[in-house]
């Protein structure tokens, strides 16, 4: 039911205030005297209930306005001051005229439409000192305006009983003071004052104390025996209380506000600064969550210092290990904020670890040439996880130092710039990391068009060929050379380095033995022509190891030769033997020593056994005690598993690598060529 | 991770140079700085002590490549000394031996320098 009620009053607020405004409009135009109880009790009820839906209205309406409480303040005063016109006016011309010309129709209309000029200013008025009640409250005091509220009705209503007996006026007088006690004590809500800028105060200041005599006025003409208290009193003696009681409110209220602005403009300044040093740290938080720039925000964080904190320039600097660079300056010249820079930090034996308030006056001499004289000056370290990666400097020409309240903001927006400083750094990693990861993506996707697809097969050399790339490409590379019908040739080689450039290098060096290949056919002299080749386009640090052979694969000859790569398995019954003819890697050394240290070596194979081709990343793989997987634990793979299909070993092998190396990221690529020759086929 | 040190010491006229621990491509842009520096010191005999380097990597054995040139074309050299049987394999396997003076120990390596003075 209540909730029904409230919202019909507040859905239909502006229907229903006009059907009752009409409503009252032709009750008091049929009858303009309100000779008997019941057509005033009606009337009374009529004015109420307009009023109330009225206020319902106006209170939504205002309740939008409420950022800006000055431009409510001065609307109710125009409507106070319309009444205080209203009044005057009517003082002066009907002034002198008795009451008691009769009622003619023009008479009752100009009256009723007056009424309802001072109902809509009434409720509008007291519609904003709703709002400005309301306004930065922080607790619930809707309580204590309800019950205000309760008491204007109950003054309103007392007035019928006035009507059925004159001498019966004492619980109107005990309302209408009652409410005035509540509106002085509802009145010292006046918080919002504080948050006001100095300007606005000052402002509100002269707006309140004329208010508050225009409503002292308007009261008093109301009090009065004038025309105007008659025409409002006979219309509807409630609506002469309400106005006199808004009146009343009206005079209480800004008086009180008046008061506290007053007390309120010295700290104004204060304050103003202190909000804008929140809505400055506000704009920052938006910002280094936003620009990624950091010299942009360095900017923006100089020039908010000097602005917050009083100071005549100010300037950022960046602390790298080894120098001091100026990241932005403010009211300062580059030359002069580097040189009382380095005057400060110069020495390096201030680190200024918190912050520190400098009296200049020693060193003034040393800055009068820039045409700056600073005599306070505050430094601020930029620190994260105590770290110092710079400091913000905040200067002033006049001797008053930084107060405590200064030197933390300049503390909170060096702590702001070391903020986005990190976040700056952190970004920029996180795009190089990126860029690093595409780049590992195009060198894995040259090593992967680089190596075979496919192993050549034939009935007497069986060939099977692994390759287990790592996250970083190592740079290992294989390939088969169908040299003849008999002649397989084949080359298992590994770059130094990893990433992009062994894979160009890779593609190069798959170039260089693609090309040669054709045209040489001895292993060792093979090498050397690469190693010439290679020798004029390798940069100083790096180097390729590679063996080199070739296969008959009519008679089971095997010639190779080696360049600084890991030795070659051979299997041979029970027997395994690592054969490492010396050699030294591609790039290392020109011709001749190259070519001296070269040996070539000729195996003849027998049936069944097997030659194995590998590279670092199996020896070198690590377990977590950073030990070498190793020569040995190879071997026993392969000897164990030699009756086995050549998968199966290289299964094998990786089985037991992954065991090994458990926990531990493949740190290399991992190449196993495995040969077996099939004499009887 | 794994850590890398190294340190500078001279002995005589010859700059001993002590790597430990593990020397990657992480960590070789360290004995670079070394290096770099003895070039500006026109500082060209250097002996490399492998007493407590537990690892190189290819990265690691590309320093000295990059400076071996250098000091030979100014009548210096880099001798190394003092290496583990599982560092010295893989210089071993590279052919290193045969561009470079390897020795037991350090005082060995800075005597020969004096010899070719």
């Amino acid at each position: 039911m209540r909730n029904q009620l409230k919202n019909i009053s507040r859905s239909r607020g502006l229907e229903n205030a006009i059907l009752l405004s009409i409503l009252l409009f032709l009750f008091n135009m049929i009858f303009p005297l309100h000779d008997t109880n019941v057509l005033a009790i009606i009337n009374e009820l009529l004015v109420f209930l307009s009023v109330f839906f009225l206020y319902h209205y106006v209170h939504q309406f205002l309740n939008t306005k409420v950022d800006s409480p000055l431009t409510l303040i001065l609307n109710a005063g125009i409507l106070a001051a319309l009444i205080f016109f209203i009044v005057s006016i009517a003082n002066s011309i009907l002034g002198s005229a008795d009451n008691s010309r009769g009622i003619g129709f023009f008479n009752s209309l100009f009256s009723v439409l007056l009424a309802f000029v001072f109902i809509g200013s009434i409720v509008y008025i007291f519609s904003t000192f709703r709002e400005l009640f309301f306004l930065r409250q922080k607790r619930d005091l809707s309580t204590f305006f309800n019950t205000m509220l309760v008491f204007f009705a109950l003054t309103f209503f007392s007035n019928i009983l006035v009507l059925f007996d004159p001498s019966f006026d004492y619980p109107q007088s005990a309302f209408y003071v009652v409410t005035i006690v509540l509106i002085c004590l509802n009145s010292t809500r006046v918080s919002w004052i504080a948050f006001l800028t100095k300007k606005q105060k000052y402002y509100l200041l002269i707006i309140s104390v004329i208010l508050s005599t225009l409503f002292g006025i308007n009261f008093a003409t109301f009090i009065n025996n004038s025309i105007m208290r008659q025409i409002v009193y006979t219309f509807s003696p409630g609506l002469h209380t309400l106005m006199s009681l808004v009146m009343i409110y009206g005079t209480i209220n800004f008086g009180i506000i008046f008061f506290t602005t007053l007390f309120h403009l010295p700290t104004a300044e204060a304050f103003d600064r202190k909000a804008e040093e929140v809505s400055s740290l506000m704009d920052l938080t938006n910002l280094i969550t936003q620009v990624f720039d950091f010299k942009e925000l360095a900017e923006t964080i100089t020039t908010i210092t000097t602005r917050v904190c009083n100071s005549d320039s100010a300037w950022l600097v960046l602390k790298s290990a080894a120098n001091i660079e100026l990241s932005s300056v403010h009211n300062i010249g580059y030359v002069d904020a580097d040189k009382i820079t380095n005057n400060l930090l110069g020495s390096g034996e201030n680190d200024y670890d918190s912050i520190g308030i400098i009296q200049y006056d020693s060193i003034i001499s040393n800055t009068n040439e820039g045409g700056q004289i600073f005599k306070s000056i505050a430094i601020a370290p930029l620190k994260v996880q105590k770290k110092i990666n710079g400091y913000l400097f905040a200067a002033r020409h006049r001797e008053n130092n930084f107060d405590r309240d200064e030197k933390k903001a300049v503390q909170a927006f060096a702590d702001y710039a070391a903020v986005a400083l990190e976040n700056a750094k952190l970004f920029e990693e996180s795009i190089e990391k990126e860029r690093l990861e595409k780049e590992l993506d195009v060198a894995r996707d040259i090593q992967k068009k680089i190596l075979p697809s496919t192993v050549p097969t034939s009935n007497r050399l069986e060939i099977s060929a692994l390759f287990v790339p790592a996250f970083e490409v190592g740079g290992d590379y294989y390939d088969f050379f169908e040299l003849s019908d008999d002649l397989l040739g084949f080359v298992v080689a590994d770059v130094s380095g990893k990433g992009i450039s062994s894979a160009f290098i890779m593609a190069e060096v798959k170039g260089i033995f693609e090309s040669l290949s054709k045209i040489i056919t001895n292993p060792k002299e093979l090498l050397i022509r690469v190693n010439d080749t290679l020798k004029r386009s390798l940069d100083k640090r790096n180097f390729v190891t590679a063996i080199y052979g070739i296969i008959n694969k009519k008679n089971g000859i095997l010639n190779f030769a080696r360049a600084g790569h890991t030795p070659i398995l051979l299997c041979s019954g029970e027997r395994i033997e690592s054969i490492q003819p010396p050699g030294i890697g591609l790039g290392l050394d020109y011709n001749p020593r190259f070519a001296s240290s070269l040996k070539e070596t000729e195996i003849q194979l027998k049936n069944n056994d097997i030659i194995i081709c590998y590279s670092d990343g199996i020896t070198e793989a690590k377990n977590h005690k950073e030990e070498d997987f190793g020569y040995e634990r190879l071997d026993t793979i392969v000897l164990n598993n030699r009756g086995k299909s050549l998968d199966l070993i290289s299964n094998a092998v990786m089985k037991e690598l992954s065991l090994f190396s458990k926990n531990h990221s493949q740190h290399d690529d991992i190449t196993l060529v495995i040969f077996k020759w099939n004499q009887n086929n | 991770m794994a850590e890398f040190n190294v340190n500078l010491r001279g002995v005589g006229s010859v700059s001993v140079i002590d790597v430990k621990g593990y020397l990657d491509a992480h960590t070789a842009p360290e004995l670079e700085n070394i290096f770099n520096k003895l070039l500006d010191e026109r500082q060209f005999k250097v002996v490399v002590n492998f007493d407590e380097l537990k690892y190189i990597s290819s990265a690691g054995l590309g320093v000295f490549m990059a400076y071996v040139e250098t000091m030979r074309e100014n009548k210096g050299d880099i001798k190394f000394s003092n290496m583990k049987e599982n560092v010295y394999n893989i210089f071993d396997l590279l052919g290193f031996p045969i561009l470079y003076e390897f020795y037991k120990e350090e005082k060995e390596a800075v005597y020969k320098f004096g010899d070719q003075r």
